[in-house]
């Protein structure tokens, strides 16, 4: 004990000044506004935390740093967004989406097939190009063609904003559903199966070296059957679906679109890690400006399709309750008429913003400490952290850990992304706010120490809260009668000192260890 | 012609710009112990990480159990059956030693089948279990690192100077645990200790300078005072 406590005499010492602070900052304000700011500050520290501990995954394992994580975030709240205010957009997109991977799904047997083809000869070479070429016209064909129910950015009753509004007053009217009318359904459904199995196999030709791959299991057909069999229900049971989510409890629909934005998130981040980031591990500045350009293009996409003006997501039903008996006196009432805000200490608190989404951010930061201290992937991404070539020679394979764990990140950010979206809205730069605080967050904590994302997050959004009241109420300066207030400027600037002084005081962060 | 468990036909492996393997020839018949011998730098634990495809060779053939490695992952050749015990040890410091040896298993199972040949020759880790990989000494380190080799069913062992630093006691019993090892799997061995080296394998391979220079049964070896002088030093 003795030991411990001079290894972290520096630690506890810093921890001690930083609660000091703390309970100093409380002694100048009211109990209500302390509490109040208290869990504002640990309301963004949460979901400061979804973004800083996704990136310090991928940044300790695969010595990756995503710049795109902001962008991801953001995408994951407008993703969540789409399915929550308009699930028939979602329930259109899910057939041609299923259609389009189907063809990948069988990725194995495309290999067997292409290993068959001669791998000399004049037509060899040109072969997976021309698959490509045919695969592309396909999809210009069709894509444009294929029904799909969605807002319009440029037409103000039909745009985001508008259906936000409509949403948020309960007016549950469902858009028109679209319909077959430029192509027919089954042409388009095998237009697409095919382009995607044609550029599945075409890349399969173009990787083959001519050696036989694994062989063909059955779980491939099972994932295809699968697949086809979300793709083909979607379509014919288009508008029961449709009309079944538009119908569902907001609660049960806000959990959907928190699933199905998760599942986004992470089955972008896979597909970057794959596609992306693979070909350049030897080559780390290239990943940092291809990760910078993917955060402007994924910024530039979102504006084009969700349009630039801020628009808010309803609150789920639990938590939007505003008429009899609210605010709620104790959480007991709170349960029975489900109100927006609740007193505590005399203040009134919002129960989504500052009870739920703390309450979620120690559930996830608890669910991935148990993932890493006791499950198999969590066991080699500790190990890959300190040394992966050691894992590898191991004989296990990094590069699917790889990809798990960029997908896991990348969920975590989509996690925080639609988790904010009833909170602060939805806007173009949510994204850019988040991860520069997820940054200062683990320079604070420690990059690569899962521990200290979480520390530096609650820190950094305790002071920001902080200074915001502050800017309220003022700091007395002692011995003076100056009343000093914060400028809104200042408030990021506190977070960027505070992490400039523990920096100086502690080169690797709070938490970090030693190189 | 005799079939060889592991046969490294004439290998050049680049570091960056670095040309460290310039044609190195190893072949490893089935069931025996080979010492890789050399100087320092000589490029002898390159070898072994060009086998494993840690550093994969640019030329030149590496064939296991009949098959041709080129082209192979390091995880996918590593699981084919080899088992490797780095310079260094190459602990990892955040797992406890169960879980050291756990994240070993290649088929789950493995552990639990592996416990007791592996705590009947170190039986020291045993009530270390619990430890983190950090908190162990040099020897207790080294014992790991070949438990941990030993965890999945392999058939060759790549064990990279496992004397180094080690006190002359732990060194014995270290060489114990490689001959009872041998009963079962064929090992490749680097080792500056001459000594050590000379007691543990049957045969061995000279690399000097990126090369192989010289092959041959370890007997003939330690009476030929003469190459043992201008290879290896002092003998």
């Amino acid at each position: 004990m003795n030991t411990f406590l001079r290894k972290n005499l520096l630690l506890i010492i810093t921890l001690a000044v930083l609660a000091g602070f703390l309970a100093a900052a409380g002694r100048s304000m009211e109990t209500s506004d302390f509490v109040i700011t208290l869990l504002r500050g640990l309301s963004v520290g949460a979901l400061t935390f979804l973004v800083a501990s996704g990136f310090s995954l991928i940044f300790g394992l695969l010595d990756v740093l995503n710049l795109a994580h902001g962008t991801l975030f953001m995408i994951g709240a407008y993703v969540g967004w789409t399915v929550y205010v308009r699930p028939d957009t979602f329930v259109d997109l899910v057939t041609p989406l299923a259609l389009l991977i189907s063809g990948f799904v069988l990725a194995d047997g495309w290999r067997h097939l292409a290993a068959r083809v001669p791998t000399a000869g004049r037509w060899r070479g040109l072969a997976p190009w021309l698959g490509f070429a045919i695969a592309a016209l396909l999809l210009v064909y069709i894509l444009p063609r294929y029904p799909i129910a969605i807002w319009d950015v440029d037409d103000y009753a039909q745009s985001p904003v508008a259906y936000s509004l409509a949403a948020s007053q309960g007016e549950v009217t469902p858009p028109p559903a679209a319909t077959f009318t430029e192509i027919a359904p089954l042409v388009a459904v095998l237009g697409l199966f095919v382009s995607s199995a044609l550029a599945a196999f075409s890349l399969a030709l173009l990787r083959s070296t001519g050696q036989a791959g694994r062989a063909l299991t059955w779980r491939s057909f099972v994932r295809i059957t699968l697949v086809l069999l979300v793709g083909l229900g979607a379509l014919i049971f288009n508008d029961a679906l449709t009309a079944w989510l538009f119908a569902l409890n907001t609660n049960w629909l806000f959990v959907v679109a928190v699933a199905v934005s998760v599942a986004t998130g992470a089955a972008l981040g896979g597909l970057m890690e794959v596609t992306l980031i693979r070909p350049l591990y030897v080559r780390p500045i290239y990943q940092l400006m291809l990760t910078l350009g993917l955060s402007v293009i994924g910024t530039e996409l979102v504006r084009a399709i969700w349009g630039r003006p801020e628009f808010t997501m309803p609150k789920p039903e639990l938590f939007a309750g505003t008429g009899e008996g609210c605010p709620a006196t104790s959480f007991g009432d709170w349960l029975t008429y489900h109100c927006s805000t609740i007193i505590l200490f005399d203040g009134r608190v919002r129960v989504y913003n500052e009870i739920f989404i703390p309450l979620v951010g120690l559930v996830v930061l608890i669910s991935i400490w148990i993932v890493l201290k006791r499950s198999r992937l969590g066991m080699i991404i500790r190990a890959g952290v300190q040394d992966r070539q050691m894992v590898e020679a191991l004989g296990i394979n990094v590069r699917r850990v790889f990809t798990q764990v960029f997908a896991l990140g990348v969920g975590l950010a989509a996690l925080g992304g639609v988790l904010a979206a009833p909170s602060i809205g939805l806007s173009n730069t949510m994204g850019e706010s988040f991860l520069l605080n997820a940054l200062i967050a683990l320079a604070i904590g420690g990059l690569t120490s899962y521990p200290g994302a979480a520390l530096g997050s609650v820190l950094v959004g305790l002071l920001q809260q902080f200074m915001i009241k502050y800017g309220q109420i003022g700091i007395p300066i002692p011995f003076t009668e100056i009343l000093f207030k914060p400028t809104p400027p200042i408030v990021p600037a506190s977070t960027v000192l505070l992490m400039v002084i523990v920096l100086l005081i502690m080169p690797n962060g709070l938490l970090g260890k030693k190189e | 012609m005799t079939e060889y468990l592991l046969d490294v036909q004439d290998i050049h492996t680049f570091i960056g710009q670095y040309h460290i393997l310039q044609g190195v020839n190893v072949r490893v018949p089935q069931g025996s112990i080979t010492a890789l011998l050399g100087r320092n730098g000589a490029g002898k634990t390159t070898t072994l990480k060009s086998i494993l495809g840690l550093t994969p060779p640019r030329q030149g053939n590496v064939r296991f159990a009949r098959q041709e490695l080129r082209g192979l992952a390091s995880f996918d050749i590593a699981a084919l059956g080899i088992g490797f015990v780095p310079e260094h040890r190459a602990i990892f410091r955040d797992l406890t030693v169960e879980e050291n040896l756990r994240i070993a298993e290649r088929r789950k199972g493995d552990y639990a089948r592996k416990q007791a040949f592996i705590f009947s020759l170190f039986p020291d880790l045993k009530r270390l279990i619990g430890l983190s990989g950090g908190a162990l000494s040099g020897g207790q380190q080294q014992m790991l690192a070949i438990a941990r080799a030993l965890v999945p069913d392999n058939r060759l062992l790549l064990i990279d100077e496992p004397s180094e630093g080690l006190a002359p006691v732990i060194i014995e019993h270290m060489m114990a645990a490689i001959r009872q090892l041998a009963a079962d799997a064929t090992i490749v061995l680097v080792e500056q200790n001459f000594l050590v080296a000379s007691q543990l394998a049957e045969t061995y391979v000279i690399i000097e300078e990126g090369r192989s220079v010289q092959a041959g049964a370890m007997k003939d070896l330690v009476n030929d005072k003469a190459t043992i002088h201008r290879y290896l030093g002092a003998a």
